[in-house]
């Protein structure tokens, strides 16, 4: 399996609720609080975020006094999520609690959630909705508040290359070491996922990705071999279905065609490897390099014999997923990083 | 109310991801006419936040402190990176790393000298070495410990760094992994009766049984659960207690490894898959009495060599890879603790400067 879900304990099964479940909590539920992105310009920016990469020590200092009063702000919005037997991270977005987490970390609406806030405050609550596709999950509060919050940013704003701050609470709350912060840049973004090299490990399932204006993007979600595959679910997925995660539900559209992964080569088992066939003119393969006749041996660093081992990871990816790809072409050895593409909704009629 | 849900069209999202479907389709048809087109755009790899364009900013940072670095080898291969402490040629680094073999080390300007190691505190897993150079410069410490959230730069003999990062979390103490014995408790009596062995851990290998009651541990008695459990949490792995067992009527003797379940979950990625394909983890990165935590992608040779704030001054030595996202640094102030310490160890040597 490509990509490792972040959190190692939690069921990864979506489970939709009963119909009595359901409006049973939507009528105990009364959400007002709808989230909507402050107004910031990237104008606001401070000049080495907007270069290509920083150029001097005094860039430098610049991201480092800046990164410092972004911490002092959302810190104290971060939180430790523990649900059942599993931990995770979390964010909270209003003075009354909503708080953004993955889906995976709260797996199922109307559990007993306890929250831990980087200062050991603790708190308690209830998981509401979640779409297992996407992996976007809400919790809330219980009490009164007014809780400590950040606002949610607005990814239309986000370019490839901004500077991101991933905070969370790996392996649970720890007192001595409290949150854990981490500096990157937006590498991809895709409707599906922001991808950064912020590297996350397990138990950051839930924690928020911040810009620069210190509003979250994302949300962190699950990770891949490279130290560069670290995928946020973006926050457009929360805003866009809000008013469903805020009743409780719990949806899976990953059925859908359009998100089966693509990479468009095909081969035959060789002693060596795998032997490339066929290979899309137009797929990702190609573009990253892949022709055929090229010999197979690794992909993502591990080695590939068959064609089921290389089945296993192009079959495994999502769209947007990087597949780095070691090959033999007349005797030297190639490695490319294929991007995988999401398959056209005709090739599946095949 | 469920039908509803599970209509695609009912929902704006959906509606949405129909047109991002559509849109994907007409770049699928635009990058067929320009197959060189990516189809996702990506950030350029020297543009991420440890690529060789980001790096270039931190050059002048390493430039001011390779001076300050040597490296540590061993047959050949690189074992750590060693921070220079004095002027007489006196350098700290990893022991673990350094432990096993001759050791060579290698200047900035390139040539090898030869190197001893002259004293070491098992604790914190740091050697001072003695490097048979004068032309070393010692490196300076920072008079403030860093906050969470700022650079810390890893130099190396280079003129740009081999790894920067920012402060991920304040200094704390990193325990040892637990090592066990490898049975399980009888929860249902107070005293410490073994349920279960763990086959491969060092209690099965002593032959221990179900229905076995441990009396003492290294002659100290224990006689509840929870006095066998602390009392044993001393240990680390590797060490040799000496357990009494009551065995029915009988009660005897018996030497019992620690060792540490292999299976057993820690922070440092209990799947080890993460990090297998960039590098490796220091074989050892727990028991420091006190670590910061840092985001650098260092490799396990790193380890040793110095932490810079962007003024150029250390602000801890770098001690282990723990984890896909956890390097550890001895902060400064422990360092230079340690190091008085190690300093009272170091034979007095009247030849050093030849």
């Amino acid at each position: 399996l490509l990509l490792i879900f972040v959190l190692w304990n939690v069921p990864l099964a979506a489970d939709t609720p009963s119909e009595a479940e359901q409006s049973a909590f939507s009528a105990v539920e009364q959400h007002v609080f709808v989230p909507r992105p402050p107004p910031v310009s990237r104008d606001h920016l401070l000049p080495p975020f907007l270069k290509k990469a920083p150029e001097s020590i005094e860039d430098l200092k610049s991201i480092e006094a800046h990164v410092q009063d972004l911490l002092a702000r959302v810190s104290p919005a971060v939180v430790a999520v523990r649900v059942g037997g599993s931990t995770g991270s979390g964010v909270v977005i209003s003075k009354d609690g909503y708080v953004l987490c993955a889906a995976h970390v709260g797996a199922q609406p109307n559990r007993t959630v306890e929250f831990t806030f980087p200062d050991g405050t603790k708190a308690s609550g209830k998981t509401l909705g979640a779409n297992h596709a996407i992996d976007s999950g809400l919790l809330k509060i219980a009490g009164e508040g007014p809780w400590p919050y950040v606002e949610i940013g607005d990814l239309d704003r986000t370019q490839l290359g901004d500077w991101v701050l991933a905070v969370g609470h790996p392996g649970g709350f720890d007192r001595e070491r409290s949150i854990v912060v981490r500096l990157g840049r937006v590498i991809s973004l895709t409707p599906g996922t922001i991808r950064t090299d912020c590297t996350l490990i397990g138990g950051d399932s839930g924690g928020p990705l911040f810009d620069m204006h210190g509003h979250v993007i994302g949300i962190h979600s699950r990770i891949a071999n490279s130290m560069a595959a670290n995928f946020h679910v973006p926050i457009r997925a929360y805003v866009e279905t809000w008013d469903r995660l805020a009743k409780g539900e719990h949806w899976d559209d990953s059925q859908r065609p359009a998100g089966q992964p693509y990479v468009g080569a095909r081969g035959t088992d060789h002693p060596d490897g795998y032997r490339l066939e066929r290979v899309d003119p137009t797929g990702p393969a190609y573009h990253a390099g892949l022709r055929v006749g090229d010999l197979v041996l690794k992909v993502n660093g591990e080695a590939i014999s068959n064609h089921a081992s290389f089945q296993e990871f192009t079959s495994s990816a999502k769209p947007g997923d990087e597949l780095t790809v070691s090959i033999r072409r007349d005797g030297e050895e190639l490695t490319v990083a294929i991007t995988v593409a999401e398959a056209p909704r005709r090739r599946r009629g095949r | 109310m469920r039908q509803v849900q599970r209509t695609p069209i009912a929902t704006p999202a959906l509606q949405l991801l129909r047109h991002v479907f559509l849109l994907l389709l007409a770049l699928a048809f635009f990058t067929q006419a320009a197959p060189a087109q990516p189809r996702i755009p990506r950030l350029a790899e020297d543009l991420f936040r440890s690529g060789s364009t980001t790096l270039q900013a931190f050059s002048p940072i390493a430039e001011a402190a390779r001076h300050s670095v040597v490296e540590l080898d061993i047959e050949g291969q690189r074992a750590a990176l060693g921070t220079v402490v004095d002027s007489s040629g006196l350098v700290l680094t990893k022991l673990s790393e350094v432990k096993d073999g001759k050791l060579i080390a290698r200047l900035p300007g390139g040539e090898e000298v030869a190197a001893d190691l002259v004293a070491s505190d098992t604790d914190n897993d740091v050697a001072l070495v003695r490097v048979n150079s004068n032309a070393l410069q010692p490196i300076s410490w920072a008079g403030e410990a860093p906050a969470v959230g700022h650079w810390a730069v890893s130099p190396g003999l280079r003129t740009t760094p081999e790894a920067v990062g920012v402060i991920s979390a304040s200094p704390r103490k990193i325990l040892h992994r637990r090592a066990m014995i490898g049975v399980s408790l009888d929860l249902n009596v107070s005293a410490p009766r073994v349920e279960a062995v763990t086959q491969g851990m060092g209690a099965a290998k002593a032959g221990l049984r179900s229905g076995d009651v441990i009396l003492a541990v290294n002659e100290a008695p224990v006689n509840r659960r929870q006095d066998l459990i602390e009392t044993l949490r001393q240990f680390r792995e590797g060490e040799i207690v000496t357990l009494r067992v009551q065995r029915g009527e009988k009660d005897f003797e018996t030497k019992v490894e620690m060792m540490e379940m292999k299976s057993e979950e820690s922070e440092s990625d209990s799947r080890g898959r993460a990090t297998r394909l960039e590098g490796e983890l220091s074989r050892r990165a727990e028991g420091f009495e006190r670590a910061l935590q840092h985001d650098s992608v260092l490799q396990p040779w790193h380890c040793g060599g110095p932490l810079l704030n962007l003024e150029g001054k250390a602000i801890g030595v770098n001690i282990a890879r723990a984890g896909r996202v956890a390097s550890y640094a001895l902060p400064a102030s422990l360092v230079k603790e340690i190091i008085e310490r190690l300093q009272a160890q170091v034979p007095v040597s009247i030849d050093s400067s030849q």
